[in-house]
C-alpha cells in the first residue's frame, strides 16, 4: 500500500460527485486520446472539432449519430436490467445475433403481402424470444447449479456468432441470397424494414427510448422490479423475505436477452436490410456491457451514454478526410471506459492524502464481520 | 509420407496452438493470482501490431516478441491499476481492455507512411531442429519441423507448472489466488503479487500475437486475432487452470482449422464453424458440469478469490 | 536465549476512525510467563488495540514498547519481526493448501526451510512441544474449527511468536477443544511465551489468567490481578456500574395460552452437511417467552433458519400457529404468523445498499397497500416509512440513504418496526442485542417483552445467559445441535444452565437421554401445569 494516501469508503456521494467524477474522467480520457493524436502528428483540436460537427453538430449529423445510438442504447439495457440484479450477462452479444437470425427469418418467411405492422411485430417478438431462449440458456444453469454466468454467456456468444456464419458463409441456407457472388443475406421484403425518420435513423430508435422509459418504470415502479433491485443488492435478504431468486433470475436474464436481441431485430430490419454478418458482428453487445456500468444501470442513463459513444463513433468517417484513421474513434471510446469505469472507484471512496498509511475502518461497527455462525 | 494430410495437418495445428498457448498459460497466471482477465484479445491484438512493427524494424524474431510481449503488458498493467488498486468490476474492466486492444492497434496499424497494412514480414523464421531430425517419417515434421518459439511454449508449460506447484513463489501466487486475506495477514504483498501476475498474462497474450503475425499470418491486418484470444480464455476454463492441460487443449483447438480441411477432403461434411464453436460449447458445459457436483469443483474450479477485489479493511 | 522475560509496554494509545475515538490513551502492560485477559463488552476497543499491537492500524498517538525499546509498526509484518503474533477469531487459512504450507506461506527466504518435508517435521516437532496436534500434511478445509486455531497457533510460534494474542479463541470451539486451548496456553506461559486472551466472557477469563485489563468504552477501565478480584468487581469494570450485573427478570403473565410454534423432532443439515440441529422438540405458546441459550454454532442458526424457513428439515415438522410450516419456504411461514428478527441484520434482514423506506417495505412490497396488481404505491410506502420511524424511534436516516450507513441500535429498531407492525402470532429473535449499546438494547428487549403481553408467543435465541434469562418464561439449553436442558422460570439454575451450555454435563446421560427426557418432562408438567406435552425437548438434562 502505498503511504501518504489514505481511502475511506465514501458514504454519500453527493450529486456534484456522481457527475463530476465522471465529466472529469471523460475529460481526461479526451486530453490522453488528444496526447495520443498529437504524438501520431495529427493537431487534436482540429479532430475533435471535425468530431463534433461530424456527429452532433446539426440534424443530420445527430440522425447519423441517433442511427448508431439505436443497438447500442438496447445492448446497454440489456446489460444494465441484468446488473440491476447484479447479475452479468456478457451475452448480449449472442442474443444479439440470435435476434438478428429470427427476425431475418420471420421476415422472408412471412408472405411479402403481411401488413407491416403485423410484420415488424412479429419480428420484433420472434426475435425477442430466440434472444430470451439465448439467454435462459445461462439463465437455467445459473438459477438451479449456479453456474457462473458471466463464463456461460460469453461462451455463447462464439457459438451463436459461428451459427450466424455458418448460416451465410457455411451453407446455402434458408437466410443466404443464392444470386449474389459474395455470400450475403436475402434481402428483407420492403413491409419488414423499420420505417426511416430521416436518413438512416429509423424507427428502432424510438423503440430503444421507449424501452428505457419502460425498462426504468418496471424496475422503479412495480413489485417485480422492487424484487430485482433487493436480490441485487442482497440474495440473502431476499430469500429471508421470501422472494425466489431462481425465478428472478429466470426473468431477469429472459427479459435481458430479449432486449439485446431487439437491438438485433433492429440492425437486420433498419440498417442491413437482410442477415449480414459482418454488419451485425461489431462489438455492439460488449460496448453494451461498458455503456451499462457507464449510466450506472440506470435505464435512462444508458440513452444519453450511447449517444455519445455514437457521436464518437459517427466521427470516424469524416476524420478521414483530415488525414486521421478512422480507428481512433475505438480508441478513444476504449480510452473513456476505461477513465470512468476508474472513475467510478473515486465516486465510491474518498481519497485523501495526509501523513497516515493505511487503509482503514473501525473492526467493529458492521455485525457482518463477526463469527462465523455455523463454523462448525 | 510426410507430406500426407494428416501429418502436414497435424504439424500446422502444433504451430497455430502456439498463440493460443502463449495467450492461454498467462491467463492461468493471472487467474491464479486472482485477477480474471477478459481481455486476452484486446492484449493479443496490441501485441500483435507491436511486435510486427519492432520485427519490420529490426527483423529480429526475438526482438518482436518481446516487443509483442511490452506491449501486451503494457495493456494488462491498466487492467491491474483498474481491478486492483481502483477494485473496478474485473470483467467490465477486461471487456474495456478488448475495445481499447483493438482500437489502439487498428490505430497503429492504419497510420503511419506507410501504415503496417502494406508492410510485408521482415522476420525470417526458420526452423529449430537441423534438416536430419526434420526429414525423418511423421515425427520429423509433427516434433522437430518448427520453430524456436513452438519449443518456447512447451518450455513455458513446464516453468509455470513447476513455479506454480514448486517454489515458494508459486506458492504466494496461488495464496493471493484463493484467499488475499490470507495470504495477506501472512505477509504476502497482495498487491504487487497481482501486479505482477497481470502483467506476466500480458506477456503471454502479447508474445502470442506477436508470433501469430510474424509466424503464422505474416502481415498486419486490423482485428486478425479473429478470436483466438476468446479461445484463450475458454481455453484456461476448460484446461482446469491448469498449464499442462492447457497444453493439450491448445493443440487441439489449434488442430480445429486444418481438421475441417481435413474432414471436407475425407468427404465427411462437418461445417468448419460448427468446429469453431467447440472450444466455446465446451467450456460452457464444463462450467456446468463443475457448478452442478462440488466434489468435481474442488478438483476442477476456479481460483476461489478470482475476480474479487481485495482490500484490507473489505474483511 | 532471554534472561529475561519479554515485556510490552503500551503507553496511552489513541486511535480515531471518522474523528470518534475507538481507543483513547489505552494503557497495558504485559510480560513472559503470564496470562493476560483484555475484557470489555462489544465496541469497547478491544479489537482496535489488538490491531494497533498487531500492526495492522498505526496509533494516531501514544507509544508501543517491547523491553524498552519504542517500536513503530507499518504493517503485520513488522508487529511479527517483534514477536507478536495475531490468531484472529476469522482464521486466516487458505482452505485448499495443507497446514504445512499455511505455515510457511508468506515466509521469505532466510526464514523457511528448504523443503516441505522439512517443514512437515518441524510443525509435527512444534505441535508435540505445545500440545496442539494436527497433521502437517492435511488439507484445511479437511479440519476441524478447533484444530484450524491450533494451524493459526503453529504459525505464529513457527515464525517466532512471544506473544500471543488471541481474538475470543473459545467463541468457535467445542468444551474439550476449549480445555485443550488452554492446556496449550499454559504451555506457552510456562515457555515464558506472553498470551493474551480478549474475551467479553468473564467465567472463562477469570478462570484462566493471571491478570486482567479491562476496557470500557475505549478506555481502560482497570487492570487488576486475577486472583486479587472477584466477577463482581470485573463486571462493574466492564460495565461502569454494579446494576448491569445483578440479574433481573421480568415478572411475566400467570396465564399462557395455546401453542404457536410447535417443532417436532426436527433435524436440519448445516451447509456442509453434517447435523446442525438434532431431533429438536419445543412449543412456544401464546403470552410466553421461550429462550434458547447457547454457544454460538450449536445449531442456533440452522434452527432459527428452518423455523423460517429459509433452510429445508430432514425430519420432523414445523407447525406456526396450526399451519404446518415444515416446507413451505420463507413466504408460507410469514403467512403463517412468524415475525423474524435474524441475526444477521444487514446481511440478511435488510437489503444494505437499498433505502430505509425499500426495507421496511421489503415483505409487504407485494400487497396492498403498498401496491396494487404489481405496480407499487411509493407514497403508501413513504407514509409507513415515516410513521414508524416515529414509533420505533428510529434515528440517523436521510431520504435515499442506504441503510448501512445508519448505527446497529437503529437497524434493528428498523428491523423491529417492520416485523412488529406486520400481523404476526410469534415472533423469532436472534441474537437481537448483540453489539447494541445499552439504550437500543433495552428498547429493544421492551419491543419483544411487550410481545408477550400482547398475547403472541415469542422464541428468543441469545448468546448472552443474562439476557436470556431476563426475557425468558421458560429457558431451554442448545448444545450440539440439541436441546439439552429446559427451565421453567421459578427454577432457572445458572450454574447448571452454564454448564449445560458448555456441554459439561453432556456425558453423564447420553444412552438413555429418551427416559431421562420423560423424567424431566413429568416434574415439569407437574410444576407448570400450562405446560403441558412438552416434549421430549431435555435430552440429557436430567441427573
Amino acid at each position: 500500500m502505498t503511504s501518504l494516501i489514505r481511502v475511506e469508503p465514501r458514504g454519500h456521494a453527493g450529486s456534484w460527485v456522481r457527475f463530476g467524477v465522471p465529466a472529469l474522467a471523460l475529460l481526461f480520457a479526451l486530453a490522453l486520446g488528444g496526447g495520443i493524436l498529437a504524438i501520431a502528428g495529427n493537431n487534436p483540436f482540429e479532430a475533435y472539432r471535425t468530431m463534433f460537427d461530424a456527429s452532433l453538430n446539426g440534424w443530420s449529423a445527430m440522425s447519423r449519430t441517433l442511427a448508431l445510438a439505436t443497438p447500442l442504447i438496447l445492448t446497454g439495457l440489456a446489460a444494465a436490467v441484468a446488473f440491476q440484479m447484479r447479475v452479468y450477462n456478457i451475452g448480449g452479444e449472442g442474443q444479439l445475433y440470435l435476434g438478428a437470425i429470427a427476425a431475418s427469418w420471420v421476415g422472408l418467411y412471412l408472405p411479402e403481402t403481411t401488413p407491416m405492422v403485423l410484420m415488424l411485430g412479429a419480428m420484433l417478438i420472434a426475435g425477442a424470444l430466440a434472444g430470451a431462449f439465448w439467454a435462459l440458456l445461462a439463465a437455467i444453469p445459473k438459477a438451479y447449479f449456479n453456474a457462473d454466468e458471466i463464463i456461460t454467456t460469453l461462451m455463447l456468444n462464439f457459438v451463436a456468432l459461428s451459427l450466424m456464419n455458418y448460416l451465410i458463409f457455411g451453407s446455402q441456407s434458408f437466410w443466404r441470397d443464392p444470386r449474389r457472388p459474395v455470400p450475403g443475406g436475402k434481402r428483407l421484403p420492403e413491409n419488414a424494414i423499420l420505417p426511416s425518420l430521416s436518413g438512416r435513423l429509423h424507427f428502432g430508435i424510438i423503440i430503444a427510448v421507449v424501452a428505457a422509459v419502460v425498462l426504468w418504470w418496471i424496475l422503479r415502479r412495480t413489485s417485480w422490479g422492487f424484487q430485482i433491485r433487493t436480490i441485487g443488492d442482497s440474495p440473502r435478504a431476499a430469500s429471508y423475505a421470501g422472494m425466489s431468486v431462481k425465478l428472478k433470475t429466470l426473468g431477469v436474464l429472459a427479459v435481458s436477452g430479449a432486449l439485446a436481441a431487439i437491438a438485433g431485430v433492429s440492425e437486420v430490419s433498419g440498417v442491413s436490410k437482410g442477415l449480414e454478418p459482418r454488419a451485425i458482428a461489431t462489438e455492439i453487445g460488449f460496448t453494451g456491457i461498458i455503456i451499462a456500468v457507464v449510466a450506472r444501470s440506470n435505464p435512462l442513463g444508458v440513452v444519453p451514454v450511447a449517444v455519445f459513444l455514437a457521436a464518437i463513433a459517427t466521427a470516424g468517417s469524416r476524420l478521414q478526410s483530415i488525414g486521421i484513421a478512422v480507428e481512433v474513434v475505438f480508441l478513444l471510446q476504449g480510452l473513456i471506459f476505461l477513465t470512468v469505469t476508474a472513475g467510478e472507484f473515486f465516486v465510491s471512496n474518498r481519497v485523501r492524502f495526509e501523513r497516515t498509511a493505511e487503509a482503514e475502518q473501525p473492526g467493529d461497527s458492521s455485525p457482518t464481520t463477526e463469527l462465523p455462525a455455523g463454523a462448525t | 509420407m510426410n507430406d500426407s494430410l494428416l501429418v502436414l495437418s497435424i504439424a500446422s495445428a502444433v504451430v497455430a496452438s502456439t498463440p493460443i498457448l502463449f495467450a492461454a498459460l498467462g491467463e492461468i497466471i493471472a487467474n491464479r493470482s486472482g485477477v480474471m482477465n477478459l481481455g486476452v484479445e484486446g492484449m493479443m491484438l496490441v501485441g500483435a501490431v507491436v511486435g510486427f512493427w519492432a520485427g519490420n524494424e529490426t527483423g529480429s524474431l526475438t526482438l518482436a516478441l518481446l516487443a509483442g510481449g511490452f506491449g501486451g503488458a503494457g495493456l494488462a498493467l491498466i487492467h491491474a491499476l483498474l481491478a486492483v488498486t481502483l477494485r473496478v468490476d474485473q470483467t467490465v474492466s477486461g471487456l474495456s481492455l478488448v475495445i481499447v486492444g483493438g482500437g489502439f492497434s487498428s490505430f497503429i496499424g492504419t497510420s503511419g507512411e506507410p501504415s503496417l497494412l502494406s508492410a510485408p514480414n521482415a522476420v525470417d523464421v526458420v526452423p529449430f531442429f537441423p534438416e536430419a531430425l526434420r526429414d525423418l517419417p511423421a515425427v520429423g515434421p509433427i516434433l522437430f519441423g518448427h520453430d524456436v518459439v513452438v519449443y518456447l511454449g512447451v518450455v513455458a508449460v513446464i516453468a509455470a507448472t513447476w513455479i506454480l506447484n514448486r517454489t515458494p513463489s508459486g506458492l504466494s501466487l496461488r495464496a493471493v489466488g484463493e484467499d488475499p486475506a490470507a495470504a495477506d495477514a501472512a505477509g504476502i504483498p497482495v498487491v504487487r503479487m497481482r501486479y505482477l501476475a497481470t502483467a506476466i498474462g500480458g506477456i503471454g497474450a502479447g508474445i502470442g500475437g506477436a508470433y501469430l503475425t510474424i509466424a503464422i499470418v505474416g502481415t498486419w491486418q486490423n482485428g486478425l486475432t479473429a478470436g483466438i484470444g476468446w479461445i484463450a480464455v475458454a481455453l484456461v476454463i476448460l484446461a482446469g487452470w491448469r498449464p499442462w492441460l492447457a497444453l493439450i487443449g491448445a493443440l487441439a483447438f489449434g488442430g480445429l482449422n486444418g481438421l475441417g480441411f481435413t474432414l471436407q477432403l475425407a468427404q465427411v461434411d462437418v461445417p468448419s464453424d460448427f468446429l469453431k464453436m467447440m472450444p466455446f460449447i465446451a467450456a460452457y458445459l464444463v462450467v456446468i458440469a463443475v457448478s452442478g457436483n462440488p466434489a468435481r469443483a474442488r478438483r476442477l474450479a476456479a481460483p476461489a478469490a478470482l475476480a474479487q477485489p481485495y482490500a484490507r479493511e473489505a474483511r | 536465549m532471554t534472561t529475561e522475560p519479554i515485556h510490552l509496554e503500551v503507553r496511552s494509545i489513541t486511535k480515531s476512525f471518522y474523528g470518534v475515538a475507538a481507543i483513547d490513551s489505552v494503557d497495558f502492560d504485559l510480560r513472559g510467563g503470564e496470562i493476560h485477559g483484555l475484557l470489555g463488552e462489544n465496541g469497547a476497543g478491544k479489537s482496535t488495540l489488538c490491531s494497533v499491537l498487531s500492526g495492522l492500524y498505526r496509533p494516531d498517538s501514544g507509544s508501543v514498547s517491547i523491553d524498552g525499546h519504542e517500536l513503530q509498526f507499518r504493517s503485520p509484518q513488522d508487529a511479527a519481526s517483534a514477536g507478536i503474533g495475531m490468531v484472529y477469531q476469522h482464521f486466516r487459512l487458505v482452505d485448499s493448501f495443507t497446514v504445512a504450507q499455511n505455515i510457511v506461506l508468506g515466509l521469505r527466504k532466510g526464514q523457511r526451510p528448504k523443503s516441505i518435508r522439512q517443514v512437515e517435521t518441524m510443525v509435527s516437532d512444534l505441535a508435540d512441544e505445545y500440545g496442539l496436534h494436527v497433521d502437517p500434511t492435511a488439507p484445511i478445509w479437511q479440519l476441524s474449527v478447533g484444530e484450524q486455531q491450533r494451524v493459526e497457533i503453529l504459525k505464529q510460534l513457527f515464525r517466532g511468536a512471544k506473544i500471543l494474542i488471541l481474538d475470543e479463541p473459545t467463541a468457535v470451539l467445542a468444551p474439550q477443544e476449549t480445555d485443550r486451548l488452554f492446556e496449550a496456553v499454559e504451555t506457552m506461559v510456562a515457555k515464558e511465551h506472553a498470551v493474551v486472551l480478549v474475551s467479553h466472557k468473564m467465567a472463562e477469563t477469570m478462570a484462566n489468567t493471571d491478570r486482567i485489563t479491562v476496557l470500557q468504552r475505549g478506555r481502560n477501565a482497570g487492570s487488576v490481578r486475577t486472583g486479587d478480584t472477584g466477577p463482581a468487581d470485573v463486571a462493574r469494570m466492564m460495565f461502569g456500574d454494579a446494576k448491569a450485573a445483578e440479574r433481573t427478570t421480568i415478572a411475566g403473565p400467570d396465564e399462557v395460552g395455546d401453542p404457536v410454534l410447535t417443532l417436532s423432532n426436527v433435524s436440519v443439515l448445516a451447509d456442509k452437511g453434517m447435523t446442525a440441529v438434532d431431533d429438536v422438540s419445543l412449543t412456544v405458546r401464546r403470552g410466553e417467552v421461550v429462550g434458547i441459550a447457547g454457544v454460538a454454532g450449536n445449531g442456533q442458526r440452522e434452527l432459527q433458519e428452518a423455523i423460517a424457513g429459509l433452510r429445508p428439515t430432514t425430519s420432523g415438522t414445523i407447525d406456526i400457529n396450526g399451519t404446518d410450516c415444515t416446507s413451505t419456504g420463507p413466504k408460507g411461514t410469514m403467512r403463517a404468523g412468524l415475525a423474524y428478527v435474524p441475526e444477521d441484520r444487514l446481511g440478511v434482514g435488510l437489503a444494505p445498499g437499498l433505502p430505509l423506506e425499500h426495507n421496511i417495505a421489503l415483505k409487504n412490497h407485494d400487497r396492498a397497500p403498498h401496491s396494487r396488481k404489481g405496480i407499487l404505491s411509493t407514497s403508501s410506502i413513504e407514509e409507513t416509512t415515516n410513521r414508524l420511524v416515529e414509533d420505533f424511534d428510529v434515528r440517523g436516516n436521510r431520504k435515499g440513504m442506504r441503510v448501512s450507513l445508519m448505527s446497529g441500535g437503529n437497524l434493528q429498531k428498523a428491523i423491529l418496526a417492520r416485523e412488529l407492525t406486520e400481523a404476526h402470532d410469534v415472533l423469532l429473535a436472534a441474537a437481537p442485542t448483540r453489539g447494541l449499546d445499552m439504550a437500543a438494547a433495552a428498547a429493544v428487549r421492551t419491543h419483544i417483552i411487550n410481545e408477550r403481553a400482547d398475547d403472541r408467543g415469542v422464541l428468543v435465541f441469545s448468546e448472552d445467559l443474562d439476557e436470556v434469562i431476563h426475557m425468558s418464561d421458560v429457558v431451554l439449553v442448545m448444545f450440539k445441535g440439541r436441546i439439552v436442558g429446559r427451565f421453567v422460570r421459578d427454577e432457572i439454575d445458572v450454574d447448571r444452565i452454564g454448564l449445560l451450555m458448555t456441554g459439561s454435563q453432556d456425558e453423564e446421560a447420553p444412552a438413555d437421554a429418551s427416559e431421562a427426557s420423560i423424567v424431566l418432562a413429568d416434574r415439569v408438567d407437574n410444576e407448570r401445569p400450562a405446560a403441558e406435552t412438552p416434549p421430549s425437548t431435555i435430552a440429557g438434562a436430567a441427573s
